[in-house]
């Protein structure tokens, strides 16, 4: 049993955690190289990619916009740049062409690096062929900048805040509303019990005025 | 336009639902609170009394329509990042 619990505990967590690390804001500060637009086939993979441009039409593949980037140690990114609109994650992102532009415009060569601290969300894998959403774009002095996750320390910290909340008024609830009716059920049990007891006295008592014992 | 509506919708009744649920805890601490007040000092007054003009000071009070924050302070929020996240 114990294992049962640890296991449904570590599950839940390790969903949370993900879902939080995907969802939340991450900067990485890299060079940009490139900025190009592809269009995608959607597959099994279409969960990991955003709802079409604000005020476009869905069909069954759409052009993506992409940010190409390489890192300080040399190892390659790839972003890609798509409106969040007004779904999840609530970034609320409408200016995706206005990104690519600014990416544009911060396209550097290794001889003469322009680092830029890109913010996104979301995960790159090669298995799924998923990339990571750019948010913003902002030039930093070099790659040691040092960048305070201010966003991802208040949103825990309100997440934290909520499920005390959320905590406190389930203890509320349960103190002033189901412990009474728990406590009214129990006597009105109790009651009918001791009721019955009686009932059951009365009848052997007037069984007993037969065999000419005289009643209680 | 549409994606914006639904937003709005759906958000507007999650929030109705948080604030109904949030005012009713309130509610419910504050009456414990005049509760346990009157039991420690057994007075003023009668106890039902005591309650009720106390709930009455409460649904007049501050606190009350700080409740109305549930649904302000979501909604600065969302326009406060369409601002800084598309425009600034």
């Amino acid at each position: 049993m114990r294992y049962i619990k640890w296991t449904l505990i570590l599950t839940i967590l390790t969903l949370v955690v993900s879902v939080l690390h995907y969802t939340l804001p991450q900067t990485d500060i890299v060079r940009v190289v490139a900025t190009d637009t592809r269009r995608i086939d959607f597959g099994e993979n279409q969960f990991f990619w955003a709802t079409p441009d604000v005020g476009t039409g869905a069909g069954i593949n759409r052009d993506v916009k992409f940010i190409e980037a390489v890192r300080p140690n040399g190892r390659v990114i790839v972003y890609r740049n798509e409106d969040t609109g007004w779904g999840w994650p609530p970034y609320f992102k409408l200016n995706s062409f206005n990104l690519q532009a600014e990416a544009s415009n911060l396209i550097s060569t290794q001889a003469a690096p322009r680092w830029v601290a890109v913010k996104h969300y979301g995960w790159r894998n090669e298995f799924f062929t998923i990339f990571p959403n750019a948010i913003s774009l902002r030039e930093v002095e070099g790659p040691d900048v040092r960048i305070v996750p201010w966003v991802n320390l208040v949103v825990i910290a309100t997440l934290i805040f909520l499920v005390f909340m959320v905590w406190k008024m389930l203890a509320q609830f349960r103190e002033r509303v189901i412990d009474p009716a728990a406590d009214r059920v129990t006597q009105t049990l109790d009651d009918i019990d001791s009721r019955r007891r009686s009932l059951r006295q009365r009848i052997a008592d007037w069984l007993g005025t037969w065999r000419g014992k005289p009643r209680r | 336009m549409i994606p914006l509506v639904r937003l709005a919708v759906f958000g507007f009744i999650a929030l109705s639902v948080i604030y109904v649920l949030v005012s009713i805890y309130s509610r419910s601490v504050r009456r414990e609170r005049l509760e346990k007040q009157w039991d420690a000092a057994q007075g003023p007054g009668d106890r039902a009394a005591f309650i009720a003009a106390g709930m009455e000071a409460y649904n007049k009070g501050l606190r009350r329509r700080l409740l109305w924050l549930v649904y302000i302070i979501p909604t600065a929020v969302v326009s406060a990042l369409v601002y800084l996240l598309n425009f600034h």
